[in-house]
């Protein structure tokens, strides 16, 4: 019965970590840009949620496309004005960039939102499957983020733009030779990809108590899945999640909470080195 | 010649930042008090150190509409002078040592929390600089030696004992603890030490273990936690842990007769974002507003102190935004009753202080742990705070949960 | 060139060095807090700069010393051999470490260097009869008056500094500076022409992790308290880049000028505005990205700060990309 329960807070626990990485894994796929602010940008979607939801009573479901689209056209923004200028450059350069965003983020996050921890607050309840317990927010945190997932999928195998992105993923030179406006593919990616930080932030204020200074944390877990998945892939981030949603819940069952989160370290760092391409095999740059 | 202007400009560019950045240190006026407080206003710690900057600047206030405080026949005002260490404890150590080299100030605040309090108390004990502290409670802060250092809060290992001791007589039929800790000086210290206690009082301790900073899912050691079927669960950690770990308890089913938290429930913060779930958490805390104290210092009350509190602030007063703001007072005290600011005789009062504040009564021992120091026991019941202990203050009593 | 370098170097050193004279102990701190940024920067440098390897272990390394000059002490060894413990054990630490994670390259690289700084604090902090987890560790304080422990470790942060600075002049002049230079330029290129570059990518990352060592052990000295977090901090492991990219990377005196400059800006910015230091902290970085691609020594060798300014701006109003670094 412990065994089960484990498995089912590993596999809810790790549906949360593929949406958390999502944006992330894309961004690096296609842009080739390791985005530090990533955790912040998830914290930002968290926080705005809360606020519609508490001072404004706007359901958080319906906050959640609100906020995600409002991330996506400060993401966008920030790729061309800004990101864009430096795309080519090397790692440490994007790297250095985006974490200095992520600084400025932090500090207005800080003075408006404060780091008081928040929860947007459902009370959804429990189902108890025979001793198993499932929370229903969870639960439903676990659909939204796969329904998220899906979307992203079909999006990016059926619609133009998608498929421009994947083009260009594929191919920068040859994309561009085919007539894809390169900068607007790049926006329009970590546009995604902060769309779908904010989307994820909101589903996790509704499962966790958010604090500012949780950035860290998310960035940590997004570096970790993108890693033990492969890059840039939707099916990547998938497997990643629920192999470190599994991994974490395994180990601090049995090795003692000290340990779930070098598990997840360690694993990372053994597949970097044994199988850089991640367990699905998608290759990301060198 | 070229290679010899290049590093000429450099140089100026040098010499213009460092310029700037050791310019405009403000001018000294001597009929001031200037009380340094490094504090964590980004980053983990940002939360409780507001509060302290919040009273800390209420009771500069109050104290200057007051007249200021009586330096041997002169009225002197009080400033604060502070600064953001960011949660950062080389920064912290750095800003220590600005305070009271740059800024030269009289006194120092200790920063939130037994780690941060320890590296300033290091700096602080290098220059005799008297220190106060009103948010560390570990002993190992105090077993250090450190002679300027002198805290507020009750001891742990005290703690510990009592809350033990209370849960056994009112509850005779617990028999077994799980503690799940976090590994952190001042959470980690408290559950290491309840575990002694226990141990201490014939308790069976089911489960013991501790999560690491940074975890976001508790789930794994919570349902170990629920196959152990303890009687009494404790768990330590900051708000937000508290927070995660109640939702997360209560999502995984796991329950026990007594539940007890540190030290989140004391705060606000916790029953707003937990609601009812928060019902039942019993805690214990340093200081509570329904507890009622007469004493020395700008507030003579503890319903003074409250009042005062809500007409700013609007919400109730918790047991960080008592003692910090009692910090200013013990200071005012013995720097009254030393009737200088020379920080070994400041030092020396300190140290014999032996008086009632709205906080509660202070008096040090040889380490300058508060050893008169006392801990209420709540239970929040209804989304209210209510005080089970010490039987002087007590408006309700434990309910057992299901 | 080589002399001139050294005599500015020369003339930094004294100026640190001589701070207790004019300054008071906040100065003296501050002297001491650059000293040791400088040798985290000119660490780095060997790896980040001459090989091209975008590392972010500074923190692993130094806090990796902190502990062991810490429990060193602790175990009753004299503080100078602590630290050389430090340093050795940081060494061989990192060489072993290097041996495995030098395979990868550029994000990859990045990535596990970064999770390195993780998997130490986590392990550290979990093994808490060694350690004391969470609750930290004390060392031994220095007795004797605040003026007298700001001198020694003044003497002893600068003295690695000046060590660190002279072993980068001899790589910079070495055949291991020109290898790691290839490397950094193309490396299969360089493996093709016969440089060894297994060999080379790990003594530069030895070398980039020993000081860090060194500088760990003396500061867990200093402070006479370490914990993990503060230990393997995350905003160091980036800030050291940092200071790199706002000197110059890859060259000798750039560690050493942009830490300087960053440290002296960021107090600037502590003291005069409270609540938006890290925001204004963020924006010069931004700023250094755009408008200093080459640092500020690479400001003095182009034709003066403003033209490059300039020029800077204009690619970056059209849109284009800005210069290369």
């Amino acid at each position: 019965m412990l065994y089960v329960q484990m498995l089912v807070n590993g596999i809810m626990l790790g549906a949360l970590y593929a949406c958390l990485a999502i944006g992330f894994s894309l961004v690096w796929g296609v842009l080739n840009v390791i985005n530090m602010l990533h955790g912040s940008l998830l914290v930002l979607g968290g926080y705005l949620t809360y606020t519609a939801w508490h001072d404004y009573g706007v359901h958080p479901l319906i906050a959640l496309f609100a906020v995600a689209f409002a991330l996506f056209l400060l993401g966008y923004a920030i790729q061309r004005i800004l990101i864009n200028r430096v795309v080519d450059m090397p790692v440490l350069v994007t790297m250095t960039l985006t974490f200095a965003l992520d600084l400025i983020l932090y500090n207005f996050m800080i003075v408006y939102f404060t780091a008081t921890p928040v929860r947007v607050t459902l009370n959804l309840g429990v189902i108890d499957a025979g001793g198993i317990f499932v929370p229903v927010d969870r639960l439903a945190g676990m659909v939204l983020a796969l329904l998220l997932t899906g979307l992203l999928y079909v999006v990016l195998r059926r619609s133009r733009i998608g498929r421009a992105i994947v083009a260009v993923r594929m191919d920068r030179s040859a994309a561009m030779l085919m007539g894809i406006r390169v900068e607007h593919i790049y926006a329009i990616t970590f546009g995604i990809g902060a769309l779908m930080a904010g989307a994820t932030g909101a589903v996790f204020a509704m499962v966790y108590p958010m604090t500012t200074d949780l950035d860290f944390t998310f960035l940590g877990k997004a570096f970790i899945v993108c890693i033990i998945g492969g890059l840039g892939s939707v099916q990547g981030a998938l497997v990643g999640g629920l192999v470190l949603g599994l991994v974490e819940s395994i180990a601090g069952q049995f090795l003692g909470p000290q340990y779930a989160l070098t598990a997840g370290f360690a694993l990372m760092l053994v597949l970097l080195v044994a199988m850089p391409t991640g367990l699905t095999g998608v290759k990301g740059f060198e | 010649m070229k290679f010899v202007s290049r590093h000429c400009l450099w140089l100026a560019f040098a010499s213009a930042i460092a310029v700037m950045a050791l310019s405009g240190a403000p001018a000294q006026a001597d009929d001031v008090i200037k009380i340094g407080a490094p504090l964590a206003l980004t980053g983990p710690l940002a939360v409780e150190s507001k509060k302290q900057e919040v009273v800390w600047n209420m009771w500069v206030a109050k104290v200057n509409a007051s007249g200021g405080i009586n330096v041997g026949g002169k009225k002197m005002n009080v400033k604060l002078v502070e600064y953001d260490y960011q949660s950062d404890g080389q920064r912290a150590a750095q800003l220590a040592e600005k305070l009271i080299t740059d800024d030269k100030v009289n006194f120092l605040f200790a920063p939130f929390g037994s780690g941060h309090t320890k590296i300033v108390a290091s700096v602080a004990e290098r220059y005799q600089m008297p220190l106060i502290a009103c948010s560390s409670s570990a002993e190992t802060v105090y077993n250090q030696g450190f002679k300027y250092l002198f805290g507020l809060l009750a001891a742990n290992g005290a703690s510990n004992a009592i809350i033990v001791k209370y849960i056994k007589t009112k509850a005779p039929s617990i028999k077994s603890i799980a503690i799940y800790g976090r590994d952190d000086v001042f959470p980690k210290s408290m559950a290491s030490g309840v575990a002694e206690a226990a141990k201490a009082a014939g308790l069976n301790v089911a489960y013991n273990n501790y999560y690491p900073v940074g975890t976001i899912d508790h789930s794994s050691g919570l349902s170990a936690i629920k196959a152990a079927k303890p009687d009494w669960i404790y768990v330590t950690g900051y708000t937000s842990d508290l927070i995660l770990i109640r939702k997360q308890m209560s999502d995984l089913g796991v329950t026990a007769p007594v539940v007890t938290m540190v030290a989140g429930p004391a705060y606000k913060e916790y029953t707003d974002a937990l609601g009812n779930l928060a019902n039942g958490i019993t805690s214990w805390t340093w200081w509570h507003p329904a507890v009622n104290y007469q004493g020395v210092g700008v507030w003579p009350t503890t319903q003074s102190f409250v009042k005062d509190f809500v007409a700013k602030e609007h919400v109730e007063p918790d047991y960080i935004h008592a003692s910090c703001a009692a910090a200013g007072v013990i200071l005012a005290n013995a720097i009254e009753r030393a009737g200088t600011l020379d920080h070994q005789k400041v030092r020396d009062a300190l140290a014999s202080t032996n008086i009632t504040t709205f906080y509660g009564p202070i008096k040090y021992a040889a380490n300058g742990l508060n050893e008169a120091g006392s801990i209420p026991i709540i239970q929040i019941q209804n989304k209210q705070i209510k005080v089970l202990y010490p039987d002087g203050v007590k408006n309700a009593d434990l309910e057992l949960m299901k | 060139m080589m002399r001139l370098r050294c005599s500015v170097f020369a003339v930094w050193i004294l100026a640190l060095a001589s701070t207790p004279l004019w300054g008071d102990n906040y100065i003296v701190h501050l002297a001491i807090t650059i000293a040791m940024y400088s040798t985290l920067a000119i660490s780095w440098n060997f790896i980040g700069g001459f090989a091209g390897y975008p590392s972010f272990a500074t923190s692993a390394f130094f806090g990796l010393g902190c502990y062991v000059g810490a429990l060193t002490q602790r175990a009753g060894l004299p503080v100078s051999a602590a630290w050389l413990c430090a340093t050795a054990g940081v060494g061989i630490f990192a060489g072993l470490f290097g041996l495995i994670i030098l395979r990868l390259r550029g994000h990859y690289f990045a990535i596990a260097s970064f999770g390195l700084v993780e998997v130490l604090r986590l392990v550290i902090s979990s093994s808490d009869s060694l350690t004391g987890g969470g609750d930290g560790l004390n060392v031994p304080l220095f007795h004797g008056g605040p003026d007298f422990v700001a001198r020694i470790f003044l003497a002893v942060m600068v003295g690695i500094m000046v060590i660190a600075f002279a072993v980068s002049i001899l790589v910079d002049r070495s055949r291991l500076g020109f290898g790691l230079r290839c490397i950094e330029q193309n490396e299969d290129a360089a493996d093709m022409v016969g440089i060894d570059t297994t060999r080379y990518k790990i003594v530069a990352f030895v070398l980039s992790a020993m000081f860090c060592g060194t500088v760990g052990g003396a500061y867990a000295s200093w402070t006479g308290y370490i914990d993990p977090t503060d230990a393997f901090d995350a905003i160091m492991t980036i800030k050291t880049p940092v200071m790199c990219m706002l000197g110059g990377v890859g060259t000798v005196l750039g560690p050493v000028a942009g830490s300087a400059s960053f440290l002296l800006l960021e107090e600037f910015f502590w003291s005069h505005f409270l609540a938006y230091n890290r925001a204004i902290l963020g924006a010069v970085i931004v700023i250094i990205i755009f408008f200093l691609p080459g640092g500020l020594l690479g400001i003095a060798d182009g034709k003066g700060p403003r033209a490059s300014f300039r020029r800077s701006l204009g690619r970056w109003l059209k849109g284009g990309p800005v210069a290369v670094p």
